[in-house]
């Protein structure tokens, strides 16, 4: 076993996991980014005057926070397809690195939505009236007074967010893209052992979580000095 | 200049407010008292519209405070400031952009003629040295003087303030109570909520003196506290002043 752990260490290999690592990450990073659009979005919704909007927002939350993610990205590996056909008539030729952004992005954004809310909520009820006092439309207020102070309370926990994408990513190995679980079981399909490429791929997982929490950490600090 | 007419609030199946009517001139300083829970607070509020009141009416300038009718609802509560407890000033930003936000943004006036006009009322409050700091750089009693300059740039023609002082240290009191002594005696239209004895005596036209939601007694300041008509108000006064 020892001597298969030397075996599979070469510098091709890493480079191969560093690839895969860098799908994952490049996933998880666009994920966030979509999934925050739609948690703003999501947001926006659930605390809007419209009740309609209101319901739609909570069913999104809902739906996505009380099924597998497992199950989501199935879903839509079969949906996608479907929909992108019906759209622009041809034939879809299955990007397995799209259809893991656009599940991700769906499902990180319910995540997103009840972070950015609660940020908003969390702000004192008296600065909505003083604006409401001086004029300022809801817009107004949630935009130049609301939002820049809810922000504080929105980074850490949005940065959490992108640690669980770097994780949760793995789960789109089951559609068969090649980002660094997959990566690892090829190595070890390579080598009929695979232990020491699922170890290599913990190691560059932790790499990977442990340098964000590091930076979020410096962050949270810049952030509470401000206050 | 305003008038309320049989204002009903209920708060669950608590009437806060319960048939209230009183009329307010132009230039009149009003004082609303009363133990706590009487009310008071939700008097002013329904006034400017933070509340909606369940039944009656709120004129101000004789015109129907409605929100139906958006475009004079909103022309109409900008005629008033209001002033809270807790200050609420923006913590984000600096007391000059405290100042300038609405009238850059509602009034759409320029950042120059925003800032300038922010000056003035900063001047007269006796902080132009702090503009530039953030409000927790601030005592209690200047964030409340920054507050009310703050009403001031959107020169409102009434100042609704809900017990401007009761947040504050008791030194610090004076200087908010100097502030608004000032501004009566420039004229202003006021309403104001306190447990400021000293001061309603001194500086009110008018008492009113609620409890449980209602007008318990009404007169002007020199007879209210000399004379008070009511047992109930001679029990709050004997408590509250001694
Ligand atoms: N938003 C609210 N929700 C529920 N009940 C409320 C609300 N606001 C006020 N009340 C209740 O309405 C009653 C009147 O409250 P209000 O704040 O007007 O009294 P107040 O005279 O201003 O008292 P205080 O001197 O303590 O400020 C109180 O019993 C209070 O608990
Ligand atoms: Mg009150």
């Amino acid at each position: 076993m020892f001597t298969a752990f030397w075996d599979i260490l070469t510098i091709d290999n890493l480079i191969y996991l560093f690839k895969g690592a860098m799908v994952s990450l490049s996933m998880a990073a666009l994920s966030l980014f979509i999934g925050l659009i739609f948690g703003i979005l999501g947001a926006s919704a659930k605390i809007s005057k419209n009740r309609l909007l209101r319901i739609l927002g909570n069913i999104y939350v809902e739906v996505i926070r009380g099924t597998p993610m497992l199950l989501q990205i199935m879903l839509i590996f079969n949906v996608v397809p479907i929909i992108v056909t019906q759209i622009t008539g041809e034939v879809f030729r299955m990007n397995y690195f799209l259809i893991g952004v656009v599940a991700m992005s769906i499902n990180s954004g319910a995540y997103t939505t009840e972070l950015i809310r609660s940020g908003i909520n969390g702000i004192d009820k008296g600065q909505w009236e003083a604006c409401e006092t001086l004029g300022l439309s809801r817009w107004q207020t949630m935009r130049l007074v609301i939002l820049p102070q809810a922000f504080k309370r929105i980074v850490p926990p949005l940065i959490s967010e992108f640690i669980t994408l770097i994780k949760d990513s793995s789960l789109v190995s089951i559609i068969g893209l090649v980002e660094l679980l997959n990566s690892a079981k090829v190595l070890g399909n390579q080598y009929y052992e695979f232990m020491s490429p699922y170890c290599l791929a913990g190691v560059y997982y932790l790499v990977m979580t442990l340098t964000i929490s590091y930076i979020a950490k410096k962050i949270e600090r810049k952030l509470a000095v401000s206050d | 200049m305003i008038k309320i007419e049989n204002i009903v609030k209920q708060f669950n199946n608590l009437k806060a407010v319960n048939d209230v009517s009183l009329e307010i001139k132009k230039g009149e300083i009003v004082c609303l008292i009363g133990p706590s829970g009487s009310g008071k607070s939700t008097v002013l509020r329904c006034i400017n519209g933070l509340e909606k009141p369940e039944s009656g009416h709120i004129y101000v300038n004789d015109q129907l405070l409605d929100e139906k009718d958006s475009e004079n609802y909103k022309k109409l509560r900008g005629l008033m400031g209001f002033v809270f407890q807790h200050f609420n000033l923006f913590p984000n930003m600096t007391v000059l952009e405290n100042l300038t936000l609405a009238p850059i943004q509602v009034m759409k006036k320029s950042k120059e003629e925003a800032e300038q006009i922010a000056c003035q009322y900063l001047e007269r409050v006796g902080l132009l040295d702090k503009k530039n700091e953030y409000p927790n750089k601030l005592s209690g009693g200047q964030k409340q003087r920054v507050a009310i300059a703050r009403s001031l740039c959107m020169s409102p023609e009434i100042m609704l303030f809900d017990e401007p002082t009761s947040a504050l240290d008791p030194e610090m009191v004076i200087e908010v109570l100097e502030v608004m002594q000032e501004l009566a005696n420039e004229g202003m239209t006021m309403v104001v909520v306190t447990h400021e004895m000293g001061f309603a005596r001194t500086v009110a036209n008018r008492v009113i003196f609620l409890e449980d939601g209602k007008i318990v007694e009404e007169n002007n300041a020199e007879e209210f506290f000399k004379h008070p008509k009511t047992q109930r108000a001679q029990d709050f006064l004997n408590k509250v002043m001694h």
